[in-house]
């Protein structure tokens, strides 16, 4: 089946707009797009972060929901994940893919892995707390590390 | 057309109209400063299924953007039910519309999924602007042929054009 022209048509020109390939001088415009919500990301990441705590809290005493609260987890993990790189902070979206992926298909946590939330969040929370953009230094990365591992240990236990 | 002549085409962006779903508000919000900022004049929002799917139905959308994973209080559908609506269902106004999936679900896993539900393009997030304007400008000015093979109606899911002279299995796929 051929492809659809309407769009192509309605849009595509030799005359008016932007070129399939940007401009350095483009690239740097939009980019700006992005460093201005700098100060929004911080607000929003702290946010999530307070839900995330709230949610252990709640997974950790067993109260009614707790299902719900570990589908939070996933969710906000996922969020974080899928934002810290786009703001200088790929060390947060490291720890928030090792949350995503350790929380994901898992049932009630076993005391064990709920540890090892706690202490994946305690992580996703010094990122922040410290600023810390770029990949980190040594023992930010051994952190994330020994987290991944106890995470790969502990998944189904 | 010649590479030279591509080389020399624009879009105006200001033409299309564009339905972003996406649950998270400043993601959102992003991604409508990034196309305001492309001189996009028409965007329509949604966080969840229902409301993008009545979007839809008005049939003033061009191209959707849309994460996989929707709004946590409606947990029941997410962004690939959207896409396999737009593409399968008898209401869809325009089932061979451009969507683009921007995810953060990134792993190949869920590349293989979108792209075996019909999605046009794929951005793992967290994304580049660059990176997802050429997503952007692909699923625009470089439309891919559809196929239909069995329940699968979408873009051609092969990327590259390979000389093969053998039978066209697709052809006798459909046929059958």
């Amino acid at each position: 089946m051929p492809p659809a022209q309407e769009l192509r048509r309605k849009a595509v020109n030799f005359k008016k707009g932007f070129r399939l390939k940007l401009e350095p001088e483009e690239i740097k415009k939009l980019e700006a797009v992005v460093e201005k919500a700098t100060d929004q990301f911080t607000v929003e990441v702290a946010d999530k972060l307070r839900a995330l705590r709230l949610a252990l809290n709640d997974v950790a005493n067993s109260q009614i929901g707790a299902d719900q609260a570990m589908q939070a987890i996933r969710s906000i993990s996922l969020e974080i994940k899928g934002m810290g790189g786009m703001f200088k902070y790929p060390l947060l979206t490291a720890f928030a893919k090792s949350l995503n992926d350790f929380t994901k298909d898992m049932g009630a946590p076993t005391p064990i892995q709920l540890d090892i939330i706690a202490a994946q969040i305690d992580a996703l929370y010094v990122v922040m707390a410290n600023r810390i953009q770029g990949s980190g230094s040594k023992v930010e990365m051994e952190l994330l590390s020994a987290l991944e591992e106890a995470a790969r240990k502990y998944k189904h236990h | 057309m010649s590479e030279d002549m591509a080389d020399h085409e624009r879009i105006d962006f200001s033409k299309i109209s564009f339905l972003v779903v996406e649950p998270n508000r400043l993601m959102g919000q992003m991604v409508r400063d990034v196309l305001q900022m492309l001189d996009v004049q028409y965007i329509d929002r949604a966080r969840d299924f229902e409301t993008a799917v009545n979007v839809l139905r008005m049939g003033r959308t061009d191209i959707m953007i849309t994460e996989w994973a929707l709004s946590q209080e409606k947990l029941g559908r997410n962004g690939m039910d959207i896409v396999h609506w737009v593409r399968n269902d008898g209401g869809s106004p325009n089932r061979m519309m451009p969507i683009v999936m921007m995810t953060a679900n990134s792993e190949e896993e869920y590349v293989c999924r979108a792209r075996d539900c019909g999605v046009s393009e794929f951005v793992a997030k967290p994304y580049t602007v660059n990176g997802f304007y050429t997503r952007l400008a692909s699923a625009i000015a470089r439309p891919r042929q559809f196929v239909r093979i069995g329940e699968y109606f979408g873009p051609d899911r092969r990327r590259r054009k390979v000389e093969y002279s053998g039978p066209e299995r697709r052809i006798m796929a459909e046929a059958v």
